[in-house]
């Protein structure tokens, strides 16, 4: 599974982060950062979380 | 004028007069299940009691958690960008006092990313030990002056502390800050605006926020430091400074926005940990494994922001009924926190609730609030601090502010075991 992330609909709030902090960092000019796009088995429940939990639903999965 | 094809006639509960937002939320909570279940989109005259009179011939309220929801995401059909309370107010003072939050992107996306990169999960970890250094020295005052008002002794203090903090305002002007934020959402309230009509009252604190925002960017100019202040001067915008008036818009949103919902959810939250001591009993047994969750009940239960208002951009159809372009709708978020479809026993207060997809911050989209994980961080020191060292602390009935924007605590009496 890759992250993919729509730069149009994030706002850099760092949801993602608090719920994913080894995938998702929110720099110091607020934009997003993918530390990394690929997810293992065994990561996919923080990245689900985060992807469901982003409230500008800027985030989604892809096989 | 709006004019519909249809004739609508006026739906009979009371959401648009001034007497109902003078009621408790408990007592508008009665109305709001009753539209909730039976005109879950409702058509109602516009608000007495106006800023300005108001150029429509009525105002559509919103009130299931699903509806709130979908309105706040689709920020192409209903826009922030003409205004976000369910009042008419002058255009130069809504622009003047809702900065980014009265936009839409992509202007909103670029204005907001100079503030939020303040916000984001590491800054707010790096202010975590200042907010909780707040916290333990308010405790400690409170415990100093004994038997007090929960709200001018404690609610209020954290937030302004914090925001004004991080904007880097001196000590010399906060007080003035402080009574002018409070001024901003307290306009439509007969004792808090002490005789001076809601217009005067509102520009005369809108006014003495400007221009502590106005001084302090000057200031940071002359002599820039690393709070946020600083950084806002020396932004650039499509490679353009921002301008007075936009840093002074700034500063005003985030002097509001960051006052009255920490503060209310604190007052609301000590409330509830008293109206429900198995609750509270609940959260000391296990306060570091349980706070995360309870803080997201703290929220809903208080809904310090009951309404916002966009306005349709073009004709479209939400739950059965036809809204037309520059309709005003107004999301009524105590009531969505509410909502029996989404919330099993809503007017229980649960601090175990999980999930919990309140809307306290936000039914989500580009206007979600920034500062969340301040305010989650305010809440986790403060509440620790209370309920650990405040031995007994058990507050009286509240009164409440009249408004249909800000849940307001005006004043909640509290005791405790010296």
């Amino acid at each position: 599974m890759r992250i993919v992330v729509d730069r149009n609909k994030c706002t850099g709030l760092g949801i993602c982060e608090s719920l994913a902090p080894d995938h998702f960092e929110v720099n110091d000019e607020g934009a997003l950062v993918v530390l990394r796009d690929s997810v293992s088995e065994d990561e996919l429940d923080a990245v689900q979380q985060a992807v469901e939990g982003c409230p500008t639903e800027a985030l989604r999965l892809e096989n | 004028m709006t004019v519909h094809a249809e004739a609508h006639s006026f739906d009979p509960a009371p959401v648009a007069t001034l007497e109902f937002w003078g009621r408790t939320a408990e007592e508008r909570e009665t109305t709001f299940k009753e539209l909730r279940d039976e005109r879950p989109v409702s058509w109602h005259p516009p608000l007495e009691g106006n800023l300005l009179p108001l150029e429509k011939d009525g105002i559509w309220i919103v009130v299931r958690h699903a509806d709130v929801v979908s309105v706040s995401k689709d920020w192409e059909t209903f826009s922030s960008a003409q205004g976000v309370t369910m009042e008419e107010m002058p255009e130069d003072m809504a622009a003047a006092a809702s900065s980014f939050l009265g936009m839409d992107p992509p202007r909103h996306t670029r204005l907001r990313r100079l503030v939020s990169s303040a916000f984001t999960p590491k800054q707010v970890k790096k202010i975590d030990d200042q907010i909780n250094n707040q916290a333990r020295r308010i405790v400690d005052d409170l415990l100093d002056v004994g038997d007090c008002d929960f709200v001018a002794q404690v609610s209020k203090r954290l937030p302004m502390w914090t925001i004004f903090e991080m904007l880097g305002v001196p000590q010399e002007l906060r007080e003035e800050g402080y009574r002018a934020a409070d001024g901003m959402v307290a306009y439509l309230d007969e004792d808090a605006a002490a005789g001076q009509d809601a217009l005067t009252f509102q520009m005369n604190a809108l006014m003495t926020l400007l221009n502590i925002g106005v001084e302090l960017a000057e200031e940071r100019r002359a002599r820039p430091t690393s709070d946020l202040m600083t950084n806002l001067v020396q932004a650039e915008v499509d490679g353009e400074r921002l301008t007075d008036e936009e840093i002074g818009a700034f500063f005003v949103l985030l002097s509001v926005a960051g006052n009255d919902t920490t503060r209310n959810t604190t007052s609301l939250t000590m409330k509830a940990l008293c109206d429900f001591p198995d609750q509270r009993k609940l959260l000391l047994e296990d306060y570091d494994g349980r706070i995360t969750t309870a803080i997201e009940e703290f929220v809903r239960w208080a809904t310090p922001v009951q309404t916002f208002r966009r306005t349709v951009t073009r004709d479209t159809e939400l739950n059965g009924q036809k809204l037309h372009g520059g309709d005003w709708v107004v999301t009524v978020f105590a009531s969505a926190n509410r909502d029996e479809r989404v919330f099993d026993d809503p007017h229980a207060f649960n601090i175990l609730r999980s999930p919990n997809p309140h809307v306290a911050f936000g039914g989500g989209g580009p206007h979600y609030c920034l500062g969340n994980m301040l305010a989650k961080t305010q809440l986790r020191h403060l509440f620790k601090e209370l309920l650990f060292r405040v031995k007994d602390i058990e507050v009286g009935a509240p009164t409440y502010l009249t408004s249909h924007f800000i849940r307001g605590v005006r004043a909640m009496p509290c005791t405790f075991t010296r």
